[in-house]
């Protein structure tokens, strides 16, 4: 073989050996190679699940929040559960204890959520304190406080924050002062107390004055993990006052979701009624049953 | 989201106020008799702490006020928590018009007032009875026999209920032991084999 090769040029050499060793492999066994090719080919269906398992795990849980069927659960009139609710808080300070509500929707994982602003027939917080950071001595500084903002102005507010007295429970701004806010660095101080005003949550607008109006009566609330829960009610309110203030919330939420993005589906699946120290019930749209006692025992502390 | 049996299961084992201690209606102004005049209002007052004998009056709040309150919607009840310990812990009735029969004796011959109880409203007479080393039933049973308060049985449903409950926390119970035991014995399993396998390190090394 050498002898080939030592007369051969370079380049046919190189030709010739791969053809043979090709010709070699061939030659040893042919029948396995072509074997194992098949074994080995996509055409196996065994393999190709296999495969695929491995390569594609479904990480993404459902794309919507599990919602059980509520056939199971034992639903109250609101009558009743408040009956039980005052049992309940019985003896406890009763400025501190609130009726409160969750409402679970059936929505997607992702998407937009509700977030928005109520005001109730019934006012829950009897005082809410807000201020309001603009120019002092402006225009909207003076309706502001008009409107009942009890904390009005720009540098004396941010060093007032500084020092750590934030002698407030609302924060608005006007986007004039956005930029002195923005370079007072207040952000470290208010954002984790959620007062921090931005674009974003509507505490930075135009008309000052009537978002402070609309503040002090105002509860706002928003959608977590397909619950909106927000209180609705004092202690000592009457059945009918908590009714009418669940009815405004149910109907300002299904207007929220139908205000939503047209492909995003929202709705309502269950209210639940509960308290600071009590259990949840789950109401099932009545008012009251037979056996409630008269609405006027329910009212008062 | 939270499991609907679980939900249920802790719903029901709270209200379990609607039968038990303290589960009675006061006479109301409909029902009241000559002995026992209408109850218009409760108020209770104990210490934090439960040296100086408030410990009753604390667990009279927390397992009899909700039955009364479920029961009796009307009747205000009021609370006053104080950090005073050597007053001792009082229970103001208040009737409405006049004294019931016997409220003058349980209360006794020993007068003590509350200072942190409501002034009475007008037409209304109180009865202050002292808590001090009652056990909450005591106290339930002073206050019973002081207004008359008719108790009311556990429904047929309500006993079923409590019986199922009963079942699944016994049964809990002994599920949890056999767990444990499986446990403990995969534990002493894996620790045994570790001890082995570092004895034969041991060989090893010498």
């Amino acid at each position: 073989m050498s002898s080939y090769g030592a007369v051969l040029p370079t380049a046919a050499r190189s030709i010739l050996s791969s053809c043979r060793s090709a010709l070699r492999e061939k030659s040893i066994a042919p029948a396995f190679s072509v074997y194992q090719q098949v074994r080995g080919a996509k055409n196996n269906p065994q393999a190709k699940g296999k495969g695929k398992k491995e390569t594609k795990p479904d990480r993404r849980g459902p794309r919507e929040f599990r919602q059980k069927n509520l056939k199971d659960m034992e639903q109250y009139t609101l009558c009743d559960a408040m009956r039980y609710l005052r049992a309940v808080e019985v003896g406890r300070e009763p400025t501190a204890s609130k009726y409160e509500v969750h409402i679970r929707l059936r929505t997607r994982r992702d998407g937009p959520v509700i977030r928005n602003m109520i005001r109730f027939p019934h006012a829950v917080q009897t005082e809410s304190r807000i201020c309001v950071i603009c120019p002092p001595g402006s225009k909207q500084a003076k309706e502001a406080l008009a409107a009942g903002a009890v904390l009005v102005g720009e540098d004396d507010v941010f060093e007032a924050v500084k020092a750590g007295k934030i002698e407030f429970d609302r924060c608005l701004a006007h986007p004039d002062s956005l930029p002195a806010l923005n370079k007072a660095a207040l952000g470290r101080i208010l954002g984790p107390r959620g007062l921090m005003p931005s674009v974003k949550t509507g505490t930075v607008v135009e008309d000052v004055a009537s978002r402070v109006e609309m503040l002090r009566g105002g509860t706002v609330y928003r959608e977590r993990d397909a619950v909106i829960r927000l209180p609705i009610g004092q202690l000592g309110f009457s059945p009918e006052q908590l009714r009418d203030n669940l009815r405004t919330t149910i109907e300002q939420i299904k207007k929220d979701a139908s205000a939503l993005n047209d492909r995003v589906n929202k709705e309502i699946y269950e209210v639940v009624l509960s308290s600071t120290h009590g259990p949840g019930f789950s109401l099932n749209g009545e008012f009251k049953t037979d056996d409630s006692p008269a609405t006027s025992a329910l009212t008062g502390l | 989201m939270v499991n609907l049996f679980k939900r249920m299961r802790k719903l029901k084992t709270i209200l379990d106020i609607r039968a038990g201690t303290g589960a009675a209606i006061f006479p109301s102004t409909a029902s009241a008799t000559k002995e026992f005049p209408p109850v218009t209002r409760l108020h209770l007052t104990y210490a934090r702490k439960i040296y100086g004998g408030h410990q009753g009056a604390r667990h009279f709040w927390r397992s009899c006020l909700p039955r009364l309150k479920y029961h009796n919607p009307g009747v205000r009840m009021t609370v006053q928590q104080t950090d005073d310990q050597d007053t001792p812990p009082a229970l103001t009735i208040y009737f409405a018009e006049r004294l019931s029969s016997t409220a003058s004796a349980i209360v006794g011959a020993k007068k003590i007032t509350d200072k942190h109880a409501p002034a009475p409203a007008s037409g209304e007479q109180t009865a202050v009875v002292d808590l001090k080393d009652l056990s909450y039933k005591e106290i339930w049973s002073r206050v019973q026999a002081s207004t008359g308060a008719e108790e009311i049985p556990a429904s047929a449903e309500d006993e079923a209920e409590r019986k199922r409950l009963e079942a699944i926390t016994a049964k809990a119970g002994k599920d949890r032991e056999r767990i444990q035991g499986m446990r403990q014995a995969k534990k002493d399993q894996e620790r045994m084999l570790a001890e082995a396998r570092g004895e034969v390190e041991k060989l090893k090394q010498l």
